[in-house]
């Protein structure tokens, strides 16, 4: 399209209308850029004139400072790749769990049948009420946590994987059986394929998903991450802290989301 | 010429929960090689059921169909069009066209020389990398039935292949596919409500009742004319067309009442 546009000649209308939509897109990013700074500036003011409590609010520089004292002592480093740590390999395993108990399930229409009311009870029941039973099965610590994240993803890979599998074009499936397919090349040519869309937004919702459970897992049981600063922060009254890591969650959050982004546009090149 | 397919006394039931459906009622009929016999009948009478029996999909209630002197489905002699493309929007034309090859793992250089030809042939050697998204309807329906000829069929299925298409697309397009069918030397079935269409494009029409489906007429044509557009032309042709109409009309008075 772009080459295309370049030998047109453009009529005066389609230049103002190209103006407007570069002014609009400006505008978007100008406010998306001031609402932040705002807010900050705003934050830091009222804390500042001592007209909120910054004991119990915190302030951006008293944030800074705390990021500062702790990426100078190195511990900032270390409860950031705990959580990181916990996270991906919790993300890793559900998605793939997930995927492949799909698959299984799509396989075999009675075994999809008598699963479906414990997928469906499994999928309402809050996870987090696990959580004493996983302490007992697995020990405290990391390996509790990351089961935690993998309880609270893998339920809705499933249940996301699987309707898109069945909800598969019947006239794509008709096509290829009278092409003489076996039941092994429809999966693999075609339900899989197709399927590759809802697995992009099953991935996003598992970036989510498993931040959720490394979280929850360290308020459960934990001896560092970003997770345990809060809790710890919260009960020795640091806001300062506990607004710091949930900083850092933000922006670990975002560059992942970013990656699965990167990875949607590459797939759909 | 050889009989290719034989449908004899064939009746099918459809089982649901709590019905069974009598679709189609001791049908009978038989096609020679190289002919285009098209099936015409009121909605929902079991013309796709019949192409299903043909194609193996489903199993005669009772009676035989036999194809290519056997009445056990060889489906590698079998081309199924469908109303929709059914191109997989993530492949490449290329890609969808030797689709069939890669599951009969029978991509042979001389499978894939015939491809490459088909696709010059019918002008859409251009398109070879692009994905289907960017194809107009009828190319669309082009590159469908290039995907079904690289395999060679014996018997070509045509599923009312041309009713998702504009009227000018529509008439344009049966040109090129009985153009297509006729150089390939093919037989074919056509399943279509669009009895000038049938006509246009047949050797012999079978008409069929309501359900449960009975074959009412066997109509011989015979209609001068190069192309399906051409034959629109003979003067014969609406007095096919009246005949056909009324008795798929009367049918359908008879369903009412």
């Amino acid at each position: 399209m772009k080459k295309k546009a370049k030998i047109v000649n453009f009529s005066l209308s389609h230049k103002k209308y190209v103006k407007k939509l570069r002014q609009d897109k400006f505008i978007v990013i100008f406010f998306r850029i001031f609402v932040l700074v705002a807010f900050l500036g705003l934050w830091e003011l009222l804390t500042y004139t001592n007209v909120l409590d910054p004991f119990f609010v915190s302030s951006p520089s008293r944030i800074i400072a705390q990021l500062g004292d702790m990426i100078a002592s190195g511990t900032l480093w270390h409860h950031t790749w705990v959580t990181l740590y916990e996270t991906l390999i919790g993300f890793f395993i559900a998605t793939v769990l997930g995927y492949l108990i799909a698959v299984l399930l799509w396989w075999n229409e009675k075994v999809r049948k008598i699963f479906e009311p414990y997928i469906v009870v499994l999928n309402s029941l809050p996870k987090i009420a696990l959580g004493p039973v996983i302490i007992l099965w697995v020990g405290a610590g990391t390996n509790a946590i990351i089961l935690m994240c993998v309880l609270i993803c893998i339920v809705i890979t499933t249940m996301t994987m699987l309707s898109a599998f069945v909800n598969c074009d019947e006239g794509k499936i008709l096509l290829l059986k009278s092409m003489n397919a076996n039941k092994f090349q429809i999966l693999w040519k075609l339900v899989l394929p197709s399927s590759m869309k809802d697995f992009i937004s099953v991935l996003k919702i598992n970036v989510g998903m498993s931040f959720v459970g490394s979280i929850m897992g360290e308020y459960l049981t934990s001896k560092a991450g970003l997770g345990y600063l809060i809790v710890y922060g919260g009960q020795i009254f640091k806001i300062d802290l506990v607004m710091s890591a949930t900083f850092v969650l933000c922006i670990l959050a975002f560059v992942i989301y970013s990656l699965v982004s990167l990875l949607e546009r590459i797939y759909k090149k | 010429m050889n009989e290719i397919l034989k449908f004899d006394n064939v009746k099918y039931f459809y089982q649901t929960k709590d019905d069974e459906i009598f679709a189609l009622d001791n049908i009978s009929f038989n096609v020679l090689e190289k002919e285009f016999v098209s099936i015409v009948g009121p909605s929902g009478c079991g013309k796709t059921t019949i192409l299903s029996l043909i194609a193996g999909l489903l199993k005669p209630s009772s009676g035989e169909v036999i194809l290519d002197g056997s009445n056990k489905i060889d489906r590698k002699k079998i081309g199924y069009m469908f109303q929709r493309d059914m191109l997989f929007e993530w492949r490449s034309v290329w890609k969808n066209i030797t689709l069939g090859l890669e599951l009969q793992k029978g991509k042979l250089d001389e499978k894939l020389a015939l491809a490459e030809e088909l696709l010059k042939k019918y002008n859409l050697y251009n398109f070879k990398n692009k994905k289907p998204r960017s194809l107009s309807g009828g190319m669309r329906q082009r590159v469908a039935l290039i995907r079904t000829l690289v395999l060679e069929p014996k018997l070509l299925l045509l599923d009312e292949p041309f009713s998702a298409l504009d009227y000018q697309t529509r008439l344009t397009l049966c040109d090129d596919v009985y153009e297509i069918i006729k150089s390939e030397k093919k037989t074919a079935i056509l399943v279509t409500h669009d009895i000038s269409e049938a006509i246009s494009m047949s050797d012999k029409i079978i008409v069929l009742t309501s359900r449960p489906a009975r074959v009412k007429d066997e109509i011989r044509l015979n209609l001068k004319g190069e192309t399906p557009l051409r034959k629109r032309e003979d003067s014969s042709f609406s007095g096919c067309f009246e005949k056909i109409w009324r008795e798929l009309t009367n049918e359908e008075k008879s369903e009412n009442s």
